[in-house]
């Protein structure tokens, strides 16, 4: 199994290669790799995959990916070269679970079973915007949410009245998110719940700044190490998760998937690319849980036409299928959409994508606006549905086959609909001081809810 | 003198070329308008241009990919360099000139990298810094391409105020006259472009071309 100071080695002596040959070498071998596989979209495809070999094939296409072209690092320009046996007793090395937070408040993560009963993980809140005055209650808010496993942090653009500008401020608001986050956590009852610190931004020094076991991140707390587009990795990721490796802490990918147009090229290069994202987040930081999907940007998208939409959810379910097949890894997938949170648009799109989820044996992850503004992106609401609506498709024991009709039947509630308030400050629809929503919101998650139950689900 | 049948399908023959991403072809068929005398700056015009526009709109219906502008971005250049030489070198209007980049300290690149190409597809030299990158070494480097268009991208909010370090720096330099700045990336909004003094701002890739086309005074 390859360490982190094999692939930091490699990182400084690989081959040299321009960036501009790489991207393009990228896009010429997944297309060959596409056709060596045959990794296309089946005329007639059923909305999730049904068919394991072509889930083992594209499994197979990313090792071969890993293996003939290697990983490129962003910073050195130069590329990490793997022997087949080193990415597969690497692979191997991949931990079944991990216990995350402490006393009461710890959790176990671990891989679920695609289309199993098992109860699934749950990260509700944040990768998101808010103004300091706000995030402690916004924070306390989401762990007060029963299922929370853990929690996300936050981002924003000051600290203590200051802008976040230059290293020394940055690094001082790094500490001081881990803080916060520990007090909204403590604040909620949970002291021991984990967090997941979302990096200021990617220097090494701020990734490492919050260490600190009395007030900002313990060893059982967690950070987002996150592959580059275009299977590239950088060092300031990688100076972070050793000293992380050694220090404790889960490791998440945020970038774990694949989008149709990049230089992966087509659907059957994002598919690859989406395998390779997670493998290289475990080979080169150790990530042990990723979110993601292959997408072609339509998937939270109410907008575009539900057969794009279909298409992503086949190649979500095929890469996740290839994941669960060969890997240990854990699967979160993020029930957002393109509407702001607190409207009926909003929270179509969370079921459309939350049935979805342990279909894919994966877990739930932040229900968030995809396009995050200040205050605006997320309420505890959205987060608690995504997670009724994943559990009540368990409930009623939906397979690949049988939960497809569901999704269409969303699809079209969803069809010819314009996304809609797009950035309603969270305090114009949920009440943060009770830890409720506001009564229109409430309102319209009443009507959602029906109406997705009487297309086959039963709530609790 | 070639007949106008003849014009329109020696510049089809380029279109298509582009639009196949065949630099081989490009080449070929820029020859033969240069060879047949017809006028290389009207093919540039019609041809070339007509084909950024079917590119850009396949791009946005997702029919084509970044490889794909890259690969027509070289077919493009290729044919344009036989067309331009065949005209005196003070009637080729200069090609508008952008260096772009993601903002120090963030790493993302994917909005850059699609804005990247779609201005070089759109007929702008562009020069992509890459990701992380300080003010100092956009500055720098828009001087030495005497560059029209700084553009600067960023996905995170706490990254923002390395969009406004840049146009600070321009401006206590003395060189916020020199270019035009252009900002985008998820959390940035007009009225954060407002805020900073940015000249312009797209709020998607194609968006930041008509911003860019407009602010280099280049007709849409």
């Amino acid at each position: 199994m390859l360490s982190l100071l094999d692939i930091a080695e490699r990182m400084q002596r690989g081959p040299k290669m321009d960036e501009n040959v790489w991207n393009m070498g990228l896009f010429q071998k997944m297309n060959e790799l596409t056709e060596r596989y045959q990794l296309f979209y089946p005329k007639d495809a059923p909305v999730f995959n049904l068919d394991w070999d072509i889930a083992d094939r594209a499994f197979r296409a990313a090792i071969d990916f890993l293996v003939e072209t290697g990983i490129y690092c962003a910073s050195t320009s130069r590329v990490i070269q793997l022997s087949e046996d080193e990415v597969l007793s690497t692979i191997k090395g991949m931990p079944k679970e991990v216990t995350v937070g402490e006393g009461r408040d710890a959790r176990v993560l671990k891989q679920r079973r695609l289309e199993e009963r098992e109860q699934l993980n749950h990260c509700p809140g944040h990768h998101a915007p808010f103004t300091e005055e706000l995030a402690p209650l916004v924070v306390k808010n989401f762990a007060q949410i029963p299922t929370a496993d853990y929690l996300e942090g936050i981002n924003f653009p000051e600290v203590d009245g200051r802008e976040i500008f230059g290293m020394p401020l940055e690094v001082y608001a790094a500490k001081r998110e881990a803080t916060w986050m520990r007090q909204g956590v403590t604040k909620a009852g949970r002291p021991g719940l984990a967090i997941a610190y979302y990096p200021i931004n990617t220097r090494a020094s701020v990734l490492i700044a919050p260490i600190d076991r009395e007030a900002g991140l313990r060893p059982s707390d967690g950070i987002l190490l996150s592959v580059l587009p275009d299977v590239k990795v950088e060092q300031n990721l990688l100076t972070a998760a050793i000293v992380y490796e050694e220090y404790g802490g889960f490791k998440l990918n945020g970038n774990g998937g694949g989008r149709v147009g990049g230089f992966a090229g087509a659907l059957g290069g994002a598919l690859i690319e989406g395998i390779v994202a997670v493998l290289t987040g475990w080979i080169v930081y150790r990530d042990i849980a990723c979110w993601g999907a292959i997408s072609t940007g339509a998937g939270v998208d109410s907008t575009k036409e539900l057969s794009l939409r279909t298409l992503d959810v086949w190649a979500t379910s095929v890469w996740s299928q290839a994941l669960h097949r060969h890997t240990n890894y854990i699967l979160f997938m993020g029930a957002g959409g393109r509407s702001g949170p607190g409207c009926e648009n909003h929270l179509l799109e969370v079921a459309s994508k939350a049935v979805t989820i342990p279909i894919n044996g994966a877990n739930v992850h932040i229900t968030r606006q995809s396009r995050a503004r200040m205050n605006a992106s997320q309420s505890p609401l959205d987060a608690e549905f995504a997670y009724e609506v994943a559990t009540a498709v368990m409930r009623a024991g939906l397979t690949r086959d049988t939960a497809s009709d569901l999704v269409l039947k969303i699809g079209e509630k969803l069809k010819g609909r314009v996304p809609e308030a797009p950035y309603h400050d969270i305090r114009e629809f949920y009440d943060l001081v009770h830890h409720r929503p506001l009564p229109e919101f409430e309102k319209a998650y009443l009507k959602v809810k029906e109406e997705i139950a009487s297309l086959g689900l039963s709530f609790e | 003198m070639a007949n106008e049948s003849e014009v329109r399908g020696a510049f089809d023959n380029l279109k298509d070329a582009i639009l196949k991403y065949d630099v081989d072809a490009a080449k070929r068929a820029a020859q033969v308008i240069v060879d047949k005398g017809m006028e290389p700056m009207l093919a540039i015009k019609e041809a070339v241009a007509g084909a950024t526009g079917i590119l850009h709109e396949r791009f946005d219906r997702g029919e084509c990919f970044l490889p794909h502008l890259v690969m027509a971005g070289d077919a493009m250049m290729a044919a344009g360099e036989i067309l331009e030489s065949a005209v005196p070198k003070e009637s080729i209007p200069a090609k508008k000139v952008v260096v772009i980049g993601t903002v120090e300290a963030d790493l993302h690149a994917v909005g850059k990298n699609i804005v990247a190409m779609i201005l070089r597809s759109g007929g702008f030299e562009v020069h992509d810094l890459g990701v992380d990158v300080k003010s100092s070494t956009f500055i720098n480097r828009a001087k030495e391409t005497k560059a029209d268009i700084i553009a600067l991208s960023c996905l995170m909010t706490t990254t923002r105020p390395y969009q406004r370090e840049v146009l600070e720096d321009l401006e206590s330099m003395g060189l916020r006259d020199s270019f035009k700045v252009i900002v985008g990336g998820g959390p940035i909004t007009p009225e954060w472009a407002k805020e900073i003094g940015a000249d312009g701002y797209g709020a998607d890739a194609l968006e930041g071309l008509a911003t860019a086309k407009r602010l280099a005074g280049i007709e849409a």
